[in-house]
Parts: C-alpha cells; structure tokens; sequence
C-alpha cells in the first residue's frame, strides 16, 4: 500500500499581515490550515458547519466562516484573526467595549463575534441597533443572551481614546469590591484570543482518536473486525469493548451503568462501539469507516409510554420495565387538600428534549507523566472532579496519580458535567500507546453523546380555596431518560422537590418515573429537571387565576414563599424575597396598565422560578477515594468531605495573591466573582489577585460548576482562605504595633489601626516581611454544605441546599395570528440573588438564560425518527435564537441579603432559566388566545390551535 | 468531519474552466461552496477534485445590457444587496439576497450556486422567475439560453449537462406599472430556510392587471410556478377579495414535503396567507412604480 497518497501543495498565506508558507491539501478547510497548522487558535470551531460563526475571519475586510473556505482559495487575500486586532498590545476600542460592556462569558463565540463587529464599524462607525443585530446575525452565542454584546457594539467609541468603567448598575457601597460591576478577570484575554481552551492545546508527538458509534439503536455486538482498519497507515490502536475495562461508570453510584465501549449490547443510535487513534484526525475518521462491525438488531422502543408497556423491549436487566427511577412522595394528605378546595383543575403537559449545545464542542487530551505513573488529562469539563474521581475508578489507580486541568469551557449548561467517553478513551488509549491522544467531537457526536434536558410527560393538578390560596397539588410525570443513567436518577427527584420552593403548599404528592428508551441518555441541564415542571405548574396557576378571575400577580403574591419556612418536603429556605420580584417585575413591566387590555395579537404573561444555591448533598457518598477501596456507606446527613476548597498565597514581594481553587471557568464568571470576594476578604484591590482554577494538582478540590453552587460554596472557602492570610498577617502586624488582631483593619491595599489613625502600612510590606521571617504566607479554607439538610425520607437530599433563588419573569410578545409566528419582544425579570456580588454578570447570567429558555418554549428540540436517529443534530436544523429573535431585556436584582452565603450572595446561574417558559408560554397564550401545553411552542402549533378554537 | 483528500483546481478564465469539466469527469463544480463543503463534510456528496469558479472574473460582473441585468453567476447575495443597479430595478431580488443565511455566508455564497444546486427552498429563484429571469449555459461546444424556469428537473436536479456551467442570469429590466415583491417564512429571524416562500409580481395597465405570476418556493420539488393562481389574476381589477381567491387556488396549487420543519398542512396555510400579503405588496409596488 502507499505510504503518502495524499498531494500537498504549498500555500502562500497572508495572515494578520505577515507571510506563512504552509503545505496545504486540497480539501483543507482556512479554519483547519489556521488552528492546525498556523497555531492561530483564537479561530474557533463550533459547527464545522457555517453556522455558529466562531470560526468568522476576515477575508480582505469582510466576514466569513472559515470553515466554508478552503485554504487554496484564500491565496493572494489579506485574512484577519482575532490574534490581529490588537496593534502592539493596545487592544482596539471595540474589544475594550466587549470587556467592559459584559459582552463576553465563556469567549468561545468571542473572537467570531468581534470580527463580525469589526467589520460592521469599520464601514459603517455608528450603527443602528438593527444596523447591529444584521451584522451579527450569522454568530451565535448561548451565555449573553446577546445583551451585552450589542451594548457594546453600540458604545464601542467611548473606548476610543481611554477605558472607561462599566455602565454603572447597583454598586454596592458597603464594600469595596464585591457588589461591583467590575470587568471579568478573563475577559481580555478572550477577546483577543489567547484564552486557551481544550481543543486549542498542541501537545507534541500527539495523536488523534475518532470514535465508531452504533448505526442501530439496540442490538448484539456479534463481531468486530477491524484489521482492515487497523493496517491504514497511520493508524496506532483500535480499541472496542474487549480492550476496556469491566467496571461501569457514570454519575448516581447506585446505578453506573456504562462501560467505556459497549461490551456486547448497544443502546442507542451513537453508542460508542469502538476508537480509532491514529497520526491524525483525518486518518482516524477513514479507518472508521473500515471497522466491520456485525450486529444482531434487537427491538427498540423510543418513548417511555410504550417502554412501560408488557412486553415492551428491555434495555437493561436491572431495570424491570424499563423503569430506571420512580419516585413516590406524599407530603400532607392531599386528598383532604382537594376535598377542602373551591376549584380543581388538572391539566397535562408535554416537556422537549432540548440539548445544551454549547457552542464550544467537548475535548479531552490525555498523556502520562512521571516515566508513565501520572495520568494528565486535559477536558473541557465543568466538574473535574468527578471526573476525577470516575477516571480513578475505571483505571483503578488512586486519585492522587491523576492530574486533571481543566482550561476555560466554552459554555456547559450541565452538558458537560460528567465524564465523557473521550475522558476515559483518551486516558486508555494514550496509556496503551504512550503518546498524548487528543479527541474532539464533531457537533454531531455532541448530539449523539446527549445528556440534554429529559422529556417530561407531566400530569398536574391543583387544588385552590375561592381566593387562591393552593390547598393541595399533585402530580405525575414520566421522563424520557434514553438508554443509560446519567444524571436521571437526581433528575427524577429534582422534578418534584423543588415545586414547593416558591409557594405554601400544604398537601403535595409528586409520582415520577424515569424510564429508559433506546436514545442517547439525558442528564443534567440547567435548571436540572426542574425547568418543565415549573413551567407546568405556572401555567396551570395562571390558568386558575384566569378562571377564578384573580390576577396572575395576585395569586402568586397570596401563595408565596415567605422566609425561615420549613416547606412541606422539609427543604430550610431562609432569604427569601420572592414577593419583592413579583411586585418589582409587574411593576417595571407595567403589568397592570397592559394585562387584559392588549389588542389580539399582543400579548403580556409571567413566570416564576428559583434554584438551589448549590446541591447539599455530593454526587457520590464517603471521602474522597478511589470507589473500589470503598466499604459501603448508609448515607448519613452530613457532607463527608468539604464541596469547596481554596488556598491563596501571597506572593513572596506582598504584591500578590494567587488564589487556587477548582471552580470551573464554564462562562458563569466563577473566576471573576471568587477573584473579587478574595480581594474584599484580603482588603486589596482585585488586579493584584490572581486565580489559578485549572490544575489539581495546584488547586484544591471544588466540586466545579453544577448545582448553582460556586458563588456560595466556592466564595465561602474563598473567604475562609482569605481570612486565614489576614489572621497571619495581623499576627505579624500587631506584634510590630503592640495591640490586638482585632484593632487591625485591611482595606485598599493598607492595614490600619482601627482607632490609631497614624498607624498604616502597605498591605505588600507587611507581607513581604512575613515571608521574610515566616516564609510562606499561605491561607487555607474550606466550606461543607450545613449538617442535617433535608427530611427523612428516600431522596429527602435532592432539591437540599444551604439557599434558594427567586424570580419572576414578565414577558411581552406578539403573535400573528394567520401563521402562528411569535416574536418575542421583551423581558422584565427580577432576581433574588442575594448579594449580587458582581451585578453585571447577575445581569449576565439573566440575560443568557432568558433567551435560551426563550428558545427552548418556542424552537428547540431533538427530533427522531423511527429508527432512532436524530433528524437534527446540526446547528442549522437544531434552532438555536439568533442576535435577531431575541428580545429587549431589562434584569433588576432586589435587595436580599442570605445569611449563609458570603457577603450575603446566592445563587443565580440556574434559577434566572425557570421563569422564562412559563412566562413566555403565557404571553403566548395571552397574546393568541389559546393554550400550548406541549413545548416546543411553535408557530405550527399555535395555527393548528387557533382553527381549532375557530372550528369550535 | 475533515475533508477528504480532494484535488484542487482554480481556473483562471471561463475557457479554461470549461476544458476542466471536460477533462475531470469526477470533479465537482465549487462556486461560493457554502453548501457543497457542508454536504462533503457531512459526507452526503462525494468528490475527488473540485473545480473552483472564485479566480475567474468575467463570471463576476454586473452589468446592464440592452434592458435586461446580467449578473455573473458569481456574483455574491452581498454584492445583489449593496448594487445600485439592482436595488433601483429588482428591489425584491435585493430582500431575496437579504434574507439568506448569514452576513458571513452571503459574501461567500453565488447566485449562480444558489440556483444551480436546484434546492428546493432556495431565495433567490421565486423572485428571478417572477421577474422571468433566464439563464446562460455554456460548454466548450456551445452555448444556449435557457428559461430559469424551465432550468429545475426536481430536487438538485437540472437540465445543466455535466460539461455545461451557468455563466450568467439575464434579468429583464420590468416594464412600467410592475411590483415585485417576496415574502419568505422560517422558523428564525437569521440563519434559516424558508419554510415556504411566495414571490409574486404584477403588471398593471390602466388599473387593471395586464400580466401577473406567482411563484412559490420550499413546497414543490422545484421552484412553482402558480399557473391557476397568476391566471386567475390577469385581466381583473386588483381587490382583496382577488387576492384572497388567488392564494387560496395558490394553497392548492402547492405539492409541499412534511419535514422537520413543517407539516404539509401548514407549508399550504402559509402558501395562502404568504400569496396574499405579496400580492398586495407587489400591487403597491406596481401602483408607486411609473415605470
């Protein structure tokens, strides 16, 4: 066979100005010949596909999607990345705009949006808002919810000539640098490029893996012939189910149920059946093709109805009727609850299965160091930890052999907050080759991999006296859950735990069932099972104001949660400021002047939510150890291990603080609100801080980005740490002055003597001097969620948390009423986030969630067809809100203060996604007139329900 | 997925070119190549060698002659937008080249692809057709001009030969008295296919409609031309009630697909209420237009 078949030419290309000579192939993709080959890894690849636009560079001054060219038409063209719009480390006003605007989160789709931008004000310096959204209307982003980035575009010359601060929003002046809109800590480097995520790492000598996924949804593995494959030259190692472990993995200890690569049984369409690792992507992808697998096809079911079913085809034996979960809870007796009410009303819902899609595809590089005993892996995880700790059980080696770094995430949303096959391939297959491996997934392989938000087939009924006031509510769902565990077993019981958050409800009784059908498994997404419940139960509690003609406002304000209550499923909420978001968003959204007054066609609606600030209980039980050297454990209601845990050193000339911590950097601004909390607690400014998330083996163990948790956990342990480095260094100072710790004061890089205005120092020289004499100064924290959270039932610690969110949304739309199309025009939310501690990124956050709830009410789902495969799994099928659909947006945050989080905050990444389907489903239903209660809410739907009425 | 190892070839005039199609009969016509690179990416299309069309620049001009346009068939949906020429005749065409994908695609993507590809929910070719554009087809052997019309055999199918590239589409300058206008519906406001659109036009002589089309898109294996429905209309005095009787013959004249993003039922609802809104437009169109 020939070794070399493929024609290089060598390519002339003109890059940011200078000259590269590079040897091309024909087929090869500007976005491939720039990340592979120029190194130039500012130039993201989201879709590969010509959608997402994070692969946007401009060619002779206009944007286009690099991975729509190749590389052979671009000779001779003058092509700009992000790396050449900084001149001579002065970044250009516009990507100044992007820092201090809060355009940026997670800066995957950063550089392509600034290139887009760049384009449009170098034509035109002064563009209209719509001017605006036309220009970025081909790169999507799903943090910003686009607010921050059209605010900056539009104020992009008041960067001109100096920096200036932030549109200035609820500065807080009790403090000096929490409560402050102050620009995030990785923002810059974002917008230039330089910020490294996963995929953009080069590691030499590496090699690149592909991954073979089942083409039938359940079937036997009969053969796998891959000698074929195996004598392409360049192929290293192909690995199936024979050369994997025996142990499963996966989220719930009591139900790991996946192995690495099927063992003998495939599940679903994109089960992973085998792994190519080969010199490079490209060989690896062609040796897939020439693995022969035989399959033995078994009968498949697809939705959890039919799964139910006698007879019905079984996907795991451990699971007798496909029931994966069921949960039974009965708080109160709500049969007296009904019996007591005036009005009854029961109602069925229909969830999607929506998908995360962040725009950064997960990626994962392992290699082993220390003559081959450590295993190093690099993903794009918003939990290392528990990736960690799954890696430490499937290859059986101690948790202290493996080094998990963990770069920024371009966006999470739960998608990637467990181990990934690549995870566990890459580690496998670079221990057996002993090369680094790197593996990526296509956006494809992303849907296949799924672990999107479970369909829920909801059944709920309410019982209310004439005023209102809930006297029981009761419900059923099944969740659609796929072919394995995943994080379903939580989402199960997440599903009913947190409906009685928001309002008093005396008598509760939640049924769910999550079954298992022969789809790619759902898990965790923002909001974790909690989004279409909450969407059921708001409409259906408008929809009984609306009979019993009490405001939709009102009833809420007569049920609502009020603080320091035990609620019926013993959950402790204590700030609670849930009626101050009901009064303030009808108040800002004029609710009364438009509720029942708007035209046909217009309408007006609202939705609450709230989330935990972070989960009480770890996912797994015991200490932190490999599984295998685990006795079994009752659970027992306390935290086992501290969830958060943070160190900072100062550094030997006082000037600085490294704070270490694990948190994950997945766009939310845990780098940028934990920097800021550091700073406060240390009393110095925030650019002396700086914080090192990314290495295990430098930074202690924090549960990472799931669960709302980092502000609250994370910042306690922060200011633990931070208090701990005062302590010492008050010691040192107080000895130098002769008084106590206690009259000491640090503040604005100083420490004072309280009463003794003529004593101060440099808070540096007083650091530097307790090197000098001590050596390092280094403090430790800790936080572990408070002791006996939760009741005394079965799955009494999902839905536990030191603290809840509140919201409420109002959304205003408009629909046409001949072809059902809706556009949504705006949002007023409020949030209770306690403290903000840095408010625009609770602007932020807000703003992100409501275009991407927006966006799963009214377009986005995985849709099959009846073999299993997905019909959609592109960006350009799979609809995700453009810059065009999404709506004015004004975010307000209410005074609360939460006494168990660190200056007062609570959580918002999660809970500012609950209200927004309720809301916009009844600005919907407001607007046209008729109920949808099955998600998505297209136009479609809304025609069909429209004749309908009209039929009547 | 990463291409495959495809030869490259990038002629520089249209008579080289047109030997390459003869002499490569595995090689693949690529114009703005935003939608082959996608469909060899996915490994929908195969190819061993692609002949590029982007250094040739006499398939790049717009230019009028006598009192039609003739725009190169690579001439950008960016470059329609920003023409003069074509915002002063063909204002339509202009909102047909705005409502495609992506500012980023648009300066990349050709009329020439747009057409020649043959997809069935294509932007531009409802609106060529109602302005009866044709096209020019050439060969190392010959030359002919066809009726855009007439060009579409089905879905990606055309009666372009292999050896045969579409060099450029002719469209006439309309007469006095006429409106043309296009309405296209998708399930986002950026980046989405038409669900189903509706390009109409209408020609008026003393207030009566001398000569009207309509042409809808997305629900037929080929652009359609609504014969019954642009009948219906020639000969009668524009009124709401014509119009209503034209898209509802419209709604029936329409053969969509269900997919995944419609249902047949509401690709006609929209034909109808779609055939109804641009007749109106294209009247006021007609109504403003001396001529």
């Amino acid at each position: 066979m020939e070794e070399i078949k493929k024609q290089h030419r060598l390519l002339l290309l003109k890059v940011n100005g200078e000259d590269h000579s590079v040897a091309v192939q024909g087929g090869e993709t500007l976005l491939d010949v720039v990340r592979d080959k120029l190194r130039l890894t500012g130039t993201k690849k989201g879709c590969n596909l010509g959608v997402c636009g994070a692969c946007t560079v401009l060619l002779n001054g206009e944007p286009k999607n690099s991975c729509l060219l190749l590389a052979a038409e671009c000779e001779g063209a003058e092509i700009t990345t992000i790396e050449g719009i900084a001149q001579e480390g002065q970044l250009h006003p516009l990507q100044r705009a992007f820092i201090n605007q809060g355009a940026i989160q997670c800066g995957f789709c950063t550089p392509g949006m600034v290139l887009s931008a760049l384009a449009l004000i170098e034509d035109n310096p002064n563009p209209s808002e719509e001017e605006i959204k036309e220009a970025l209307s081909g790169n999507l982003c799903r943090c910003t919810g686009y607010t921050g980035i059209i605010r900056a575009v539009k104020e992009w010359r008041k960067y001109l000539k100096t920096e200036e601060p932030p549109s200035p929003s609820y500065d807080l002046d009790k403090f000096k640098t929490v409560g402050k809109s102050l620009p995030r800590v990785d923002a810059a480097s974002k917008v230039t490029g330089q910020a490294k995520f996963t995929a953009d790492y080069y590691i030499e000598n590496m090699l690149f893996g592909k991954i073979l996924h089942s083409p039938i949804p359940h079937g036997r593995i009969k053969s796998i012939d891959a000698k074929k494959a195996l004598s392409l030259p360049g192929v290293k190692l192909i690995l199936t189910g024979q050369d994997v472990p025996e142990i499963t993995y996966g989220v719930s200890p009591a139900r790991y149920d996946e192995h690495v690569l099927a063992k003998e049984v495939v599940r679903y369409v994109g089960d992973e059946v085998a792994a190519v690792i080969a010199v490079d992507e490209e060989t690896a992808e062609k040796a897939l093709d020439l693995i022969q697998v035989e399959y033995e096809e078994l009968p498949s079911v697809f939705s959890p109805m039919e799964a139910l079913q006698e007879g019905a085809p079984q996907l795991h034996d451990r699971y007798k009727n496909n029931i994966n979960t069921h949960v039974d809870h009965h708080f109160g007796d709500v049969e007296k609850g009904f019996a007591e009410a005036d009005h009854v009303r029961e109602e069925e819902f229909v969830g999607n299965h929506v998908y995360q899609n962040p725009v950064e595809p997960h990626a994962s590089i392992a290699y082993w160091e220390n003559d081959g005993s450590t295993l190093v892996l690099y993903s794009s995880t918003q939990v290392a930890h528990y990736v960690h700790y799954m890696l430490a059980r499937v290859l059986d080696i101690p948790l202290g052999k493996i080094r998990v770094i963990s770069p920024p995430v371009g966006g999470g949303f739960g998608g990637k907050a467990e181990t990934t096959p690549l995870d566990l391939i890459t580690a496998l297959a670079s221990q057996k080759t002993g090369r680094p491996v790197k593996m990526v997934y296509s956006r494809q392989e992303m849907f296949l991999h799924g672990r999107g938000r479970h369909k829920q087939h909801m059944k709920f009924k309410i019982g209310v006296k004439k005023d209102g006031k809930i006297t029981a509510f009761q419900s059923r769902i099944y969740l659609d859950g796929g072919a394995y565990s995943s994080f379903g077993v939580i989402t199960a019981y997440y599903a009913g735990s947190m409906i009685p958050t928001l309002y008093h409800i005396p008598n509760y009784r939640y049924e769910g069932f999550r079954i298992m059908t022969n789809k790619p498994a759902c898990g965790a997404m923002r909001g974790h099972g909690t989004p279409q419940p909450r969407f059921a139960f708001e409409c259906l509690l408008t929809m009984i104001a609306e009979d019993l003609g009490i405001d939709p406002v009102e009833i809420r304000l007569r049920n609502a949660m009020d603080p320091n209550t035990r609620t019926c499923n013993d959950l402790d909420i204590r700030s609670c400021e849930f009626k101050k978001t009901l009064a303030e968003a009808a108040n800002k959204s004029g609710w009364k002047q438009k509720y029942g007054k708007l035209p046909p066609g217009k309408g007006i609606g609202i939705g609450c939510g709230g989330f935990v600030s972070g989960a009480g209980y770890a996912i797994y039980r015991g200490q932190v150890q490999r599984s295998s050297e685990k006795k079994p454990e009752t659970f027992a209601k306390k935290a086992m291990f501290p969830h958060a845990n943070a160190i900072v050193k100062i550094s030997e000339d006082g000037t600085a603080a490294v704070l270490l911590i694990q948190a994950a950097e997945i766009g939310q601004g845990a780098l940028t609100v934990l920097s800021q909390m550091c700073a406060e607690a240390l009393g110095i400014s925030l650019p002396r801080v700086r914080i090192r998330a990314e290495d295990s083996d430098l930074s202690p163990l924090d549960l990472g980005a799931y669960s709302s948790r980092t502000t609250l956990m994370g910042g306690n342990a922060v200011v633990m740490a931070s208090n701990d480095v005062l302590a010492k260094l008050f010691a040192l100072v107080s000895k130098m002055w002769n008084c106590d710790q206690e009259e000491l004061e640090a503040r604005d890089n100083q420490i004072f003597h309280k009463k003794d205005k003529s004593k101060t120092m440099e808070w540096a020289e007083a650091a530097r001097q307790y090197f000098n004499d001590q050596g390092p100064l280094v403090g430790t924290g800790w936080y572990k969620p408070p002791e006996g959270l939760g009741g005394d039932y079965k799955g009494a610690a999902v839905g536990t948390s030191p603290a809840f969110s509140f919201s409420t949304s109002v959304c205003e739309c408009s629909v046409d009423l001949e072809t059902g199309k809706v556009s949504i025009e705006k949002f007023a939310d409020y949030h209770d986030c306690g403290t903000p501690i840095n408010p625009q990124a609770v602007h932020a956050q807000v703003e992100g969630a409501i275009v991407m709830g927006t966006g799963e009410t009214i377009m986005e789902e995985v849709v099959y067809d009846k073999k299993g495969n997905i019909l959609n799994p592109n960006l350009h099928d799979y609809l995700l809100m453009t810059i065009k659909d999404a709506p004015e947006i004004f975010s307000g945050i209410v005074d609360s203060y939460e006494p168990q989080g660190p200056y007062g905050a609570k959580e918002v990444g999660e809970g500012a996604t609950l209200p927004v389907l309720a809301a916009v489903a009844h600005a919907i239903a407001n607007a046209a007139g008729v109920w949808i209660k099955e998600l998505p809410i297209t136009s479609e739907k809304i025609l069909k329900a429209l004749r309908a009425k009209k039929g009547k | 997925m990463i291409l495959p190892e495809i030869e490259y070839h990038a002629p520089r005039t249209l008579a080289e070119a047109l030997k390459l199609l003869v002499k490569l009969k595995e090689a693949r016509i690529m114009a703005g190549g935003t939608d082959l690179l996608v469909e060899l990416k996915q490994g929908l299309v195969e190819a061993e060698a692609l002949i590029s069309l982007q250094n040739i620049k006499e398939l790049k001009k717009i230019e009028k002659k006598d009192q039609s346009l003739r725009l190169g068939a690579m001439v950008t949906p960016q470059e329609i937008i920003s023409h003069p020429l074509i915002k002063q005749h063909f204002p339509a065409l202009v909102e047909a080249a705005k409502s495609m994908a992506s500012p980023q695609v648009r300066s990349l993507a050709t009329i020439g692809g747009n057409i020649a590809s043959a997809v069935p929910s294509a932007d531009l070719p409802p609106t060529l057709i109602a302005a009866e554009a044709s096209l020019e087809l050439q060969c190392t052997e010959s030359f002919r001009e066809v009726n855009l019309l007439e060009f579409f055999t089905g879905p990606r199918l055309t009666i372009c030969r292999d050896e045969e590239l579409l060099i450029s589409i002719l469209i006439p300058v309309p007469p006095p008295k006429t409106g043309i206008s296009f309405l296209k519906f998708s399930l986002r406001e950026a980046n989405a296919l038409a669900v189903a659109s509706v390009a109409s036009r209408i020609t008026l002589e003393n207030e009566v409609i001398s000569q009207a089309s309509v042409v809808l898109g997305a629900v037929a294996p080929s652009p359609l031309l609504a014969l019954k429905a642009s009948e219906l209309l020639e000969g009668k005095k524009p009124s709401p009630s014509l119009f209503e009787k034209a898209a509802s013959i419209a709604k029936d004249e329409a053969s969509p697909i269900s997919d995944i993003r419609s249902s047949i039922w509401y690709r006609k609802e929209l034909i109808q209420v779609l055939t109804r809104r641009s007749l109106a437009e294209s009247l006021k169109r007609a109504q403003k237009n001396p001529g």
